[in-house]
């Protein structure tokens, strides 16, 4: 008996001793939902069978094998029991969602044939994206044992978006160790390398139903700083596999394929306060001090937070005032880039200082940033900034008068338009030529000419001294006796003789200048006498009379209307003679 | 009394004023420029100017054209704002500054403008200032003849005909200022290239000898016109002719 036959013959015996036992035929699987590209594990056990066919393999579905089937079987021995078992096992993955059935595994023991029950798995869809793996599928086929790849989260850009790039190796070996790994050289980006959370823990992918180990060695954020196709040259890796006490390994080396973005001009129409921003921006404007002295400093912080090129963003020139002195802004980052890219704030800040007093209003600053997802320029507005700036002390205040600055010409500009109504005047019209303009220059001297004439003729009129005296002598009376003219008109008797009488005296006194005592009949006929022979002066005397008379006394001699027109004759008469 | 009244009646009917209408867009332009709007406030005058003129409506005319960067324009309106009211300080200016940003400079002749004070003495806010002068003129002489005639005192007598001989010269003076300023504002004589370039030939026809060049916003006399040409004169004294349609008469 040889060696070879007595292990043959040990590991027999057990099997003799254990046919009480009982039999146990099995389909288990590690989890019974995965998602596409994921793995499962079946496994077909068979327990305490002493003689037993070949396990017959279930149908699987449409399930693919990833590997297997793997076939294993152990004996054990607790407590004098002896056990035996044996299993098949498969990886299984699958390609696209759904629900699939595992069939039956039969085996043929003894005289029967036992059978397990089918198995449903539920597939969901994996988080792969499919162009991890068409990357992945392209490399594979170089090497498909180790290879790597670079995949961006977006071919097409626009100059300054951020791209996610993610450097990938996937393995079959068991052992690797780098030696030598050469990354791309990147022309026209700006690259920016994301720290990488957790542990540099490999994880498990499938690629083309193969599965690997799968590591990602590096993600980075680029930003593409010009416009055109950028290509992303190969990344090369060596390593050393299946290096083991046993064997001192072998090197392979690896390359990705070459990776093109397509990066597109930011669209025209860019605006003024353009700052360069690419992505998603918020705007903070903040001023600790906005009353200060002259000559001293106001910080003016104007902070951009958000997801966008933070680091390529340059500082906004501030359109300040004259007499504003201002300094290269402070940048103040706190800008953290992960895989999602780079987000943060940027923080500029600036110290400004205003030589002289005064209010000065710097207004709203705006800035604007082009929002790719959106594909348009979006403007940030902070509030209206003034400043109040009180005289300062110190300074150029030792000899009392401020420093002398000259007027300073800060631009040309053409004035401002003429407000109000503008004069309008109806077009093609002029005055000049017009009805009216011959009107006003034919009037006056015709007006003239008409004065002249009429001049002349009151001129002549006034030669005539009879003429004029009686009109003279008339006017006189009716002026004299216009208060006894009202009281006729009212028919007041005692007014009306009143008023009579005094016109008389008071016009015989004014014509011979006395005093309205000295008229009495005496002075009437010295001076009337001459006239007529007394008969006026007869006439005169007896009204005088007649009008006291009547006045006191209600007996008129006659009618009031006859006393006031022959009053008014006797005047006439005195004045036609004694006139001027 | 009856004179002075119907001479006030007289000059109260002279200032036709344009209609509400034109002075409300002239408001809105206003507004419009205010505001920054240029070019809302150009349409706004350019209604307004369809039925009414003056060399305010002009010279802001002018100013929305030079906000928007249309040089030739600008300086076309100016150049008619000038014609309406010569030697207005503040057309001059933006004329002088517009004027920097053409490309052509040509030379005056010597004796070619007879400067500012021949523009200050006929010019003024608008076109019937020396009508409304030689008006009032008239009246005044009119008026110290008649005081010169009614009064008996022989010292005032002689100062009033004194002063109606001189308003009588005003008013010959005047009214022949009128009459020229009119005459200005009616006929054009003058043109704005409006061509971003323009050839001036050598005869009305195409083909011709070429002269020189111009370009836009520059200011030609105008002479003779033969069929679509107009015959133009450089203030150097250059004579040449050009397509009517290169140019817009001020």
């Amino acid at each position: 008996m040889n060696f070879r036959t007595l292990i043959t013959a040990l590991f027999l015996l057990p099997a003799l001793l254990v046919q009480a036992q009982e039999i146990s035929f099995q389909a288990l699987v590690d989890r019974n939902e995965i998602a596409t590209g994921e793995a499962l594990k079946l496994t077909i056990e068979l327990t305490n069978a002493s003689s037993a066919g070949n396990i017959n393999a279930p149908d699987l579905g449409g399930l693919a094998v990833l590997q297997g089937p793997m076939q294993s079987s152990n004996f054990s021995s607790i407590n004098g029991r002896i056990s035996r078992s044996s299993s098949i096992s498969w990886y299984l993955t699958a390609t696209r969602p759904g629900t699939y059935t595992i069939g039956a595994a039969t085996v043929r023991v003894g005289g029967g044939v036992l059978q397990t029950e089918p198995l449903t798995i539920k597939v969901t869809q994996g988080a792969s994206s499919s162009g991890t793996s068409a990357a992945a599928e392209q490399a594979q086929k170089r090497d498909p044992n180790l290879f790597c790849t670079i995949t961006l989260n977006k071919n097409k850009a626009y100059v300054g978006e951020q791209i996610i790039a993610t450097y990938t190796l996937y393995s079959r070996y068991n052992s690797l160790r780098s030696l030598e790994s050469e990354m791309p050289k990147l022309n026209g980006f700006w690259a920016e390398d994301v720290e990488l959370e957790g542990n540099w823990e490999p994880e498990l992918r499938t690629v083309n139903g193969l599965r690997y180990r799968v590591a990602t060695l590096k993600r980075q954020v680029l930003i593409p700083l010009h416009s055109g196709t950028l290509t992303l040259a190969p990344m090369t890796l060596s390593y050393l596999v299946n290096a083991s006490i046993f064997n001192s390994g072998t090197t392979v080396t690896i390359q990705s394929g070459a990776t093109e973005v397509n990066v597109k001009e930011l669209p025209p129409g860019k605006p003024a306060d353009f700052i360069g921003a690419v992505g998603d921006l918020q705007l903070e404007v903040k001023t600790a001090n906005t009353e200060v002295k002259a000559n001293e400093a106001i910080d003016l912080n104007i902070r951009f937070s958000g997801r966008a090129n933070l680091k390529l963003v340059d500082a906004p020139t501030l359109n300040l005032p004259p007499g504003f002195d201002s300094y290269d802004p402070k940048i103040d980052d706190q800008i953290t880039v992960n895989s999602s890219g780079m987000s943060g704030r940027r923080e500029f800040q600036y110290l400004l200082i205003p030589r002289h007093e005064g209010t000065y209003d710097l207004g709203a600053l705006s800035f604007s940033y082009f929002d790719p997802s959106s594909g348009t320029y979006k403007q940030l507005r902070s509030g209206e900034i003034t400043f109040h700036v009180k005289p300062g002390d110190g300074g150029t205040a030792t000899n009392g008068a401020p420093a002398k600055v000259d007027v300073q010409r800060l631009g040309s500009d053409i004035r401002y338009i003429r407000t109000g109504d503008l004069d309008l005047q109806p077009k093609g019209k002029h005055l000049f030529g017009s009805l009216a303009y011959v009107l006003g220059m034919i009037a006056p001297p015709l007006l003239l000419l008409l004065f002249f004439l009429w001049k002349r003729k009151r001129d002549a009129w006034a030669g005539d001294a009879d003429l004029q005296r009686r009109h003279g002598a008339d006017r006189a009376a009716r002026q004299r006796l216009a208060l006894a003219a009202k009281a006729l008109e009212k028919d007041d008797r005692e007014a009306f003789h009143d008023a009579l009488g005094k016109a008389l005296e008071g016009y015989f006194a004014d014509k011979f200048n006395l005093g309205v005592a000295e008229v009495n009949a005496a002075m009437i006929h010295q001076h009337l006498d001459a006239m007529d022979e007394g008969r006026t002066a007869n006439e005169l005397i007896a009204m005088i009379a007649d009008a006291q008379m009547a006045r006191f006394a209600p007996v008129e001699g006659k009618p009031r209307k006859q006393a006031y027109e022959e009053a008014r004759a006797i005047i006439h008469r005195i004045e036609t003679r004694h006139g001027k | 009394m009856r004179r002075p009244t119907l001479l006030a009646l007289l000059l109260a009917a002279l200032p036709v004023f344009a209609s509400g209408d034109a002075r409300q867009l002239v408001q809105q332009a206003e507004q419009a420029y205010a505001n920054g709007d240029h070019k809302l406030a150009l349409a706004l005058y350019d209604s307004a100017h369809a039925t009414s003129t003056s060399a305010g409506l002009l010279y802001n005319i002018g100013n929305c054209y030079s906000k928007l960067g249309d040089v030739p324009h600008a300086i076309l309106y100016y150049e008619r704002a000038l014609r309406l009211s010569p030697g207005a300080e503040d057309v001059q200016a933006n004329l002088d500054l517009e004027r920097t940003r053409l490309v052509d400079r040509v030379s005056q002749l010597p004796g070619f403008t007879l400067g500012s004070a021949w523009d200050r003495l006929r010019g003024g806010k608008d076109v019937d200032q020396w009508a409304r002068r030689s008006l009032w003129a008239c009246a005044i002489m009119a008026l110290a003849a008649a005081g010169g005639l009614a009064t008996r005192k022989p010292g005032l007598r002689r100062a009033l005909y004194g002063v109606a001989a001189a308003a009588a010269v005003a008013t010959v003076t005047s009214t022949a200022l009128a009459a020229y300023r009119v005459q200005e504002a009616t006929t054009s004589s003058e043109a704005i290239i409006m061509a971003p370039s323009a050839e001036i030939l050598g005869e009305p026809r195409k083909g011709a000898t070429r002269l020189f060049i111009l370009h836009q916003g520059t200011k030609v006399g105008l002479m003779g016109t033969e069929g679509d040409w107009r015959e133009v004169r450089l203030a150097n004294g250059s004579v040449g002719w050009m397509p009517a349609a290169q140019i817009e008469e001020i």
